[in-house]
C-alpha cells in the first residue's frame, strides 16, 4: 500500500519501562518494526500510534534519532488510547505511522550552551535532542537540563538522569519533596532563577504542562534570553498528522505539520489556541 | 470546443455517457440532492437552483473506512486496506461556487501529503458545471468572495442557459471526452448563441447579490480583530450543530475513529467521518484543556480558517459564497454578517503602532 499516509505500519512491543506510578502513570515502550525498514525521524518529530480497536494517538518520539535499531515512546496514562497501552505486554504489536511534524534546528545550534528545561512528562519530546547533544558532546557547549516533576516518584528517565551527570549539568526539583530528596524543593521556573544559566551564546528549549511553560518563558526573558534563543513544542490534539484534518490549526499552521517545534518568536505571532 | 444542446435532448446526451455513472440533482423529500440518472431518462432538467448538500460527498464522503483490522490465529493485528476503486461518474448541474470548492478540496487533499482516498474518488470523477444567470439563493455572494456565477474553476464542462437551450462549453480534456460521445445530440454553436451566452454572463454578473464589504481588506482586519468581544456575542446563539460545516464545499475537517464489530477476537475498521470545528469537544486535549472552549472562539476559527488562515497560505478564500451555511442555520448565524460587522469594528480602531 505505497502512498497510503492512513495506513499504519506494525511494530512490536520489545520492552517496556515504567517511569512513573500512580494516577499519572508514564511507561516507556520499545517499539521495533516489523518489517520493512519503519522509518528515520529528527529531534522533535511525532508518529501516531494505534492500538487497534481502540484508535490513535499522536506521541512524540522520545529515542535519539542516531539510533536506528528502535523507537521509544514515553506514554502518560490519560485517555482511550493511552490507558490501551499501559495494560500491553512485551511481544504486542502495534500500528506506527510518521514521522510528522517539523523538527529541532539541532544542526543550527553547533557550538551554542544549550539550557533544557522539562517539566512532567514534557521531558520526553526534549529527550532525542538531549541524547543527540551528548553523543555529540564536542559539537555543543555546555549542556544543562533543568527537570521537575510533582514528587520524587514522578521524576521520569531516573536512571538516564543520574548518567547524564559528569557530560551535563542536571538541576531536578520536585514540589512535594519526601524525606530522602536532596535536589531542589519548588517548581521548575524558580529553580531556573536560582540556577541563573547565561544566555550568552544559548539555546532554551522547554516543554512541559503549559502553566510551566509560561513561567519559564518569563524567567528566560528575564535571565536576558531573546524570543529567538527560546525553543518550545506545541501539543494540540491530533487526528490526521498531515495537515488535512484540521484539528490542530492555530491561525494559519497546522501544528502536524508546521509544528510542533517552534521558536518563541514564532510561536508568540500565533493565536494562543493551544 | 463550445457546442448546443436542446433542453428536451439533455437525458439524450446523458444517454451517450453510457460509460459513466452520472449523477444529477434531483428533488426528493423536498431538498435537491445528486442522485444517480438512468440513460435517456426524458424527465432529466436541471431545474435546481442549488442542491443542498454540496458536490464534495463524491470525493469526500461523510463517512469512509480507510482499513479493517482484525487478529491473525496466534493474536497479532492485520490489517487490510480499503483504497476506493470506483468506475468514471459524472456529476451534472454543478454551480460554480461548488465547482470552485473543489479547487480548494484538491488543494487541502493533494498538497504535500496526498491523500489515497481522496485521490482515488477524485481521480475517476467529472463535473459538468451550470452557470448562474441569476443568483439561485437570496445569500449568494459569489462575486464579493472572489468567484463568478460564470466561473469556471474546478468544472470540466460549463452549461450556460439559454432559455430553450444551452452552450455547453468543454474545459478540460474530460470535458471534450464528454462532448465528443454526445457529438449526436450537440449541435454547432454559432456566433449568435456566442452572443447571447454572454449577454447572460454580462446580466449575470451585474445581478445584486449580498457582497462581503471591502474584501480586499478583509484578511488584515479579521487578524486586527481577533481579539473583539464580537466573536463571543455574534456566536451566543449558536447551538454547536456542526450543519454550516457539513454543507460548506470547502469545509474539510475529519475525525479518525475504530468501529470495534467484536472485542475478542478484535475484529473492526478504522474509520473516517466529517468532523467540525463548531463542535465543544473538536480541539480538546485529553486532559480537558480545550484551546477553543468557548463558543466565540469556535465561530472565530470557522470565519477566519476561511477569510485570514487559508488566504494568508493560499492568497484566495475559503468560502465561495455559496451562502449554505446562512440558509442552513438553524440559528440565523450569517457569515457575510459576521465578516462585515468584525472588520468594520477593526477598521474604526485605530491603528496598533501609531
Amino acid at each position: 500500500m505505497e502512498g497510503n499516509i492512513y495506513l499504519p505500519q506494525l511494530a512490536r512491543v520489545v520492552a517496556i519501562h515504567e517511569e512513573v506510578p500512580g494516577e499519572r502513570a508514564i511507561k516507556t515502550f520499545r517499539l521495533e518494526f516489523i518489517d520493512g525498514d519503519g522509518f528515520t525521524h529528527k529531534c522533535g518529530q511525532c508518529a501516531m500510534l494505534s492500538i487497534f480497536g481502540r484508535g490513535e494517538s499522536m506521541i512524540s518520539i522520545a529515542s535519539s534519532p542516531l539510533v536506528h535499531d528502535y523507537k521509544q515512546f514515553s506514554i502518560m496514562r490519560a485517555g482511550r488510547v493511552t490507558s490501551a497501552f499501559h495494560e500491553l505486554a512485551v511481544g504486542a504489536q502495534v500500528g506506527i505511522r510518521g514521522p510528522f511534524g517539523n523538527s529541532f534546528p539541532v544542526n543550527d545550534w553547533h557550538g551554542k550552551h544549550l539550557v533544557f528545561i522539562g517539566g512532567g512528562c514534557g521531558l520526553a519530546p526534549i529527550w532525542p535532542v538531549i541524547q543527540t547533544a551528548v553523543t555529540k558532546r564536542e559539537d555543543f557547549g555546555s549542556i544543562t537540563v533543568f527537570y521537575g516533576g510533582r514528587s520524587p516518584r514522578d521524576i521520569m528517565y531516573r536512571a538516564e538522569l543520574e548518567k547524564l551527570r559528569g557530560t551535563a549539568e542536571v538541576y531536578l526539583s520536585v514540589d512535594s519533596p519526601d524525606d530522602g530528596w536532596e535536589e531542589y524543593c519548588g517548581f521548575v521556573p524558580a529553580n531556573l532563577m536560582e540556577k541563573e544559566p547565561s544566555p550568552e551564546d544559548a539555546i532554551a528549549i522547554t516543554c512541559g504542562p503549559p502553566a510551566m511553560i509560561k513561567f519559564v518563558i518569563k524567567n528566560l526573558h528575564a535571565l536576558g534570553f531573546q524570543d529567538e534563543q527560546i525553543y518550545t513544542t506545541v501539543e494540540n490534539k491530533m487526528k490526521c498528522g498531515i495537515g488535512k484534518c484540521g484539528r490542530c490549526n492555530v491561525g494559519k499552521d497546522y501544528v502536524c505539520t508546521k509544528g510542533p517545534v517552534y521558536s518563541w518568536a514564532d510561536l508568540k505571532e500565533l493565536p494562543q489556541e493551544y | 470546443m463550445e457546442r448546443i444542446l436542446d433542453k428536451g435532448r439533455l437525458g439524450a446526451w446523458v444517454a451517450a455517457l453510457a460509460d459513466w455513472t452520472v449523477l444529477a440533482p434531483a428533488m426528493q423529500d423536498g431538498l435537491w440532492a445528486y442522485r444517480p440518472v438512468a440513460g435517456g431518462e426524458a424527465s432529466l432538467t436541471l431545474g435546481h437552483p442549488n442542491t443542498v448538500q454540496p458536490p464534495k460527498g463524491q470525493s469526500f464522503p461523510q463517512r469512509e473506512v480507510f482499513f479493517t483490522f482484525d487478529e491473525t490465529p496466534d493474536g497479532q493485528p492485520r490489517l487490510t486496506p480499503l483504497v476506493p476503486r470506483p468506475g468514471p461518474r459524472l456529476v451534472f448541474g454543478v454551480r460554480p461556487c461548488d465547482g470552485q470548492g473543489l479547487t480548494h478540496l484538491d488543494q487541502v487533499f493533494g498538497e504535500e501529503a496526498p491523500d489515497a482516498y481522496y485521490q482515488a474518488r477524485r481521480g475517476t470523477l467529472a463535473y459538468v458545471g451550470l452557470a448562474c444567470n441569476s443568483p439561485p439563493s437570496r445569500h449568494c455572494f459569489c462575486t464579493s468572495v472572489g468567484g463568478s456565477p460564470f466561473g469556471e474553476a474546478g468544472l470540466d464542462v460549463l452549461m450556460i442557459d439559454l432559455s430553450d437551450r444551452y452552450l455547453v462549453r468543454a474545459l478540460t480534456p474530460v470535458g471534450e471526452t464528454l462532448m465528443t460521445a454526445g457529438q449526436g445530440v450537440l449541435t454547432e454553436a454559432g456566433a449568435d448563441d456566442r452572443a447571447e451566452a454572454q449577454q447572460r454572463r454580462l446580466a449575470a454578473l451585474a445581478h445584486p447579490q449580498r457582497a462581503v464589504a471591502a474584501p480586499q481588506a478583509v484578511p488584515e482586519r479579521l487578524k486586527a480583530g481577533f481579539g473583539s468581544a464580537l466573536w463571543e456575542r455574534l456566536a451566543q446563539p449558536c447551538i454547536g450543530c456542526g450543519i454550516c460545516t457539513f454543507l460548506c464545499p470547502t469545509c474539510h475537517c475529519f475525525d479518525i475513529n475504530d468501529e470495534v464489530a467484536s472485542q475478542s477476537p478484535v475484529c473492526g475498521s478504522r474509520v473516517r467521518t466529517w468532523d467540525s470545528c463548531q463542535f465543544p469537544d473538536f480541539t480538546m486535549h485529553t486532559s480537558g484543556h480545550n484551546p477553543r472552549a468557548d463558543l466565540g472562539a469556535r465561530l472565530r476559527q470557522r470565519v477566519s480558517h476561511k477569510f485570514l488562515y487559508y488566504f494568508e497560505n493560499h492568497g484566495v478564500f475559503q468560502c465561495t459564497g455559496c451562502g449554505r451555511c446562512i440558509i442552513a442555520c438553524p440559528v440565523g448565524i450569517d457569515i457575510i454578517a459576521v465578516v462585515n460587522q468584525v472588520a468594520a469594528e477593526a477598521a474604526a480602531m485605530p491603528p496598533a503602532d501609531s
